[in-house]
């Protein structure tokens, strides 16, 4: 037997503890067998991304970099991973009465642990672009705006915290990791029919705006860049008329196009599919690529906002049975 | 210098103090106007029946369950539900400790070490004493996933001591211990207690906490039954022996007729076992033998003690529960 030396004690200061949170966080974040799984995933749709436009013979396209983005499944995928088992996981293994009987409060475990995902959700991002970046100046030539990356990489992180707050809200509340993802899934499943049913039949602008409030993909329009808005890109076939989704999902993408295109305006559209003969579709709205950008980041945080607070509080109410 | 939370250690009687600690679950009462005081460098050993309230009480001893109403003070101060640097001097092992699967030994105590704000020399002197201490020296580097039971014990042990703690709790620390594993806990009991710290252990083995424990508290349905030094405890009820009957059937003619002897001061029945107090140091086993089988019973054993813990706790367990036959 030894005997334990006698220390003075200590106090340690705030940041210590939340630090102490986030590397417990992030040890089982990276070795958790899903989240090696979602980076794989993650992987296998920047390497089709990259190899489909060239099976189409698409050529040099100094764009291709900037305008990657991973796209709702991604955002969705990294997001559960990484937040699904945080909380809710703790009390499912009973690992939960272990860490919140040690000196540190439920606001600094929830504070570390979404810090702790926030790392390794950036971390997974910056190697996904890394490689899609490398990977689409080897096989589209020399880039002129690889200074777009990173915005493209910080809405993406917008747009996966989104899921983030959901699934630990729905964890923080029912502390069950599997109800989590039901919700989760079930909210992202309903909000993609939900849109995409409501976008197909309904020709009232009002609707199809509110879509952009709504997470997820929100309104589909056109942005026309030829009209008199830049002379580089003109060039460009292929970037002449480009789709945009203005939802949540897709603040990433959409920074990069208001950069590239300030002054661009889009038009959303409407298109009659059960009418025969066939119409033309007809206008509902335009509006500024810029308004998109700042009213979806803003959608966007309020989201996250609002559930990380439910999830706080419910953590911060809860009492441990366990 | 002192830091104000070091500087009302100093000056507390008690490490522990409750007042009329209640807590209710929707309609069950799991802990009842609980008044447990518990002395600084003490073994303290709280016992009770499965279901007693033991856990309840130490859940909030330790910040994790809010009381209905009364209140808690831990090493002086105000226990309040998420008030972390009450924490700081407790070390708390929970009953059947849980650890994340995915850290190892070592790097479990090295976070929970941070999270104290032990530096880092500090780290590296405590845990591998601690780890060679629970015996878990050549195992510190493996998954907490891959340990047995026993030795999530162990590691629990090891992270309770963690922050040299003025007051270790542990919960239930014999649960899930083979036999050289319960002899070493109690070693180990004995040696954090002789470092200066108070001990709080909650046990429903009644021979354990009479083997380490100074001090004891026995509960029942949320109440303290008695509670003082384990001398005390143990002569609580009478210094007479108390003889043990073991019936087929423990009916009411046969209680009846031993209570009539005059030598009978007291009797107790739980299920087939009847509790007989003598008055006199004389050996009456042939006369309470005879009684017994004159009036139907039929005896299967029979034994007499002089009161120890055991019989203190019975007693006071069955006339708690009603079980009273006087």
């Amino acid at each position: 037997m030894t005997t334990m030396p006698k220390t003075v004690r200590v106090h340690p200061s705030w940041f210590t503890r939340f630090w102490a949170i986030v590397r417990y966080e992030m040890l089982w974040n990276i070795r958790k067998k899903k989240f090696v799984a979602a980076l794989v995933i993650a992987f296998i749709i920047a390497t089709v991304d990259l190899a489909l436009p060239a099976f189409l013979n698409v050529g040099h396209n100094p764009y291709f970099v900037a305008t990657f983005s991973g796209g709702s499944f991604v955002f969705f995928l990294f997001g559960i991973v990484t937040a699904m088992n945080s909380i809710s996981g703790e009390y499912e293994s009973g690992t939960i009465v272990s860490l919140l009987t040690k000196p540190v409060s439920r606001t600094m475990v929830f504070l570390g642990k979404l810090f702790a995902t926030f790392i390794v959700i950036l971390a997974s991002f910056v190697v996904i672009f890394s490689y899609s970046t490398i990977g689409g100046i080897l096989v589209y030539g020399p880039q002129n705006s690889l200074y777009l990356v990173p915005l493209a990489l910080v809405g993406d992180i917008i747009s996966t915290f989104i899921w983030v707050a959901v699934v630990l809200a729905a964890g923080c509340i029912s502390k069950s990791s599997l109800l989590a993802l039901l919700t989760a899934l079930g909210l992202f499943i309903a909000l993609f029919l939900g849109v995409s049913v409501v976008s197909a039949f309904s020709n009232d602008a009002g609707v199809i705006r509110g879509l952009n409030y709504l997470p997820g993909a929100g309104a589909s329009g056109t942005m026309n860049v030829t009209a008199g808005q830049s002379t580089t890109i003109a060039n460009v076939t292929v970037n002449t008329v480009t789709s945009v989704s203005s939802g949540t999902d897709s603040i990433g993408s959409n920074v990069v196009k208001a950069v590239l295109f300030p002054n661009a305006n889009v038009l959303f559209t409407h298109t009659n599919v059960l009418s025969n003969p066939p119409q033309p579709p007809i206008l509902l709205y335009t509006e500024p690529i810029s308004t998109i950008v700042l009213s979806s980041i803003g959608v966007a945080f309020l989201y996250i906002a609002v559930f990380l607070l439910i999830a706080w509080y419910a953590f911060k109410r809860s009492q441990i049975l366990e | 210098m002192l830091n104000p939370v070091n500087k009302k250690r100093l000056q507390m009687d008690y490490v522990i103090e409750t007042t009329d600690l209640t807590k209710t679950f929707d309609s069950l009462i799991a802990v009842n106007k609980l008044n447990l005081k518990v002395q600084k460098n003490t073994i303290h050993g709280f016992l009770g029946p499965n279901g007693a309230g033991k856990t309840t009480t130490i859940k909030i001893l330790v910040g994790l369950l809010k009381p209905t109403s009364g209140s808690v003070k831990v090493l002086g101060q105000e226990v309040a539900v998420d008030d972390a640097d009450s924490r700081l001097g407790i070390g708390y092992m929970p009953e059947l400790p849980k650890f994340p699967k995915h850290l190892k030994g070592a790097e479990l105590l090295d976070i929970y070490g941070r999270m104290y704000g032990m530096t880092q020399q500090a780290r590296a002197e405590q845990i591998p004493k601690l780890i060679d201490m629970v015996g878990l020296k050549g195992r510190e580097n493996d998954l907490i996933g891959k340990y047995s039971k026993g030795m999530q014990q162990r590691i629990g042990i090891a992270q309770a001591l963690l922050n040299n703690p003025e007051l270790v709790i542990l919960d239930e620390p014999s649960i899930g211990l083979d036999p050289v594993g319960l002899v070493e806990v109690r070693e180990l009991v004995k040696t954090i207690s002789k470092e200066g710290i108070t001990v709080f252990l909650s046990s429903h083995l009644l021979f354990e906490v009479e083997q380490i424990c100074d001090h004891v508290t026995i509960i029942n349905k949320g109440s303290v039954l008695a509670s003082d030094t384990l001398q005390n405890v143990s002569g609580m009820i009478s210094q007479s022996p108390v003889i043990h009957i073991e019936l087929i059937d423990l009916s009411g003619p046969v209680i009846d007729a031993v209570k009539k002897l005059p030598f009978v001061s007291g009797t107790w029945k739980t299920g087939n076992t009847f509790l007989i107090q003598v008055n006199t140091r004389d050996d009456v086993r042939a006369q309470v033998s005879k009684e017994v089988t004159a009036a139907g019973g039929v005896i299967v054993a029979m034994s007499q003690k002089t009161s120890n813990l055991e019989d203190v706790f019975l007693q006071l367990i069955t006339k708690d529960q009603g079980g009273k036959t006087q």
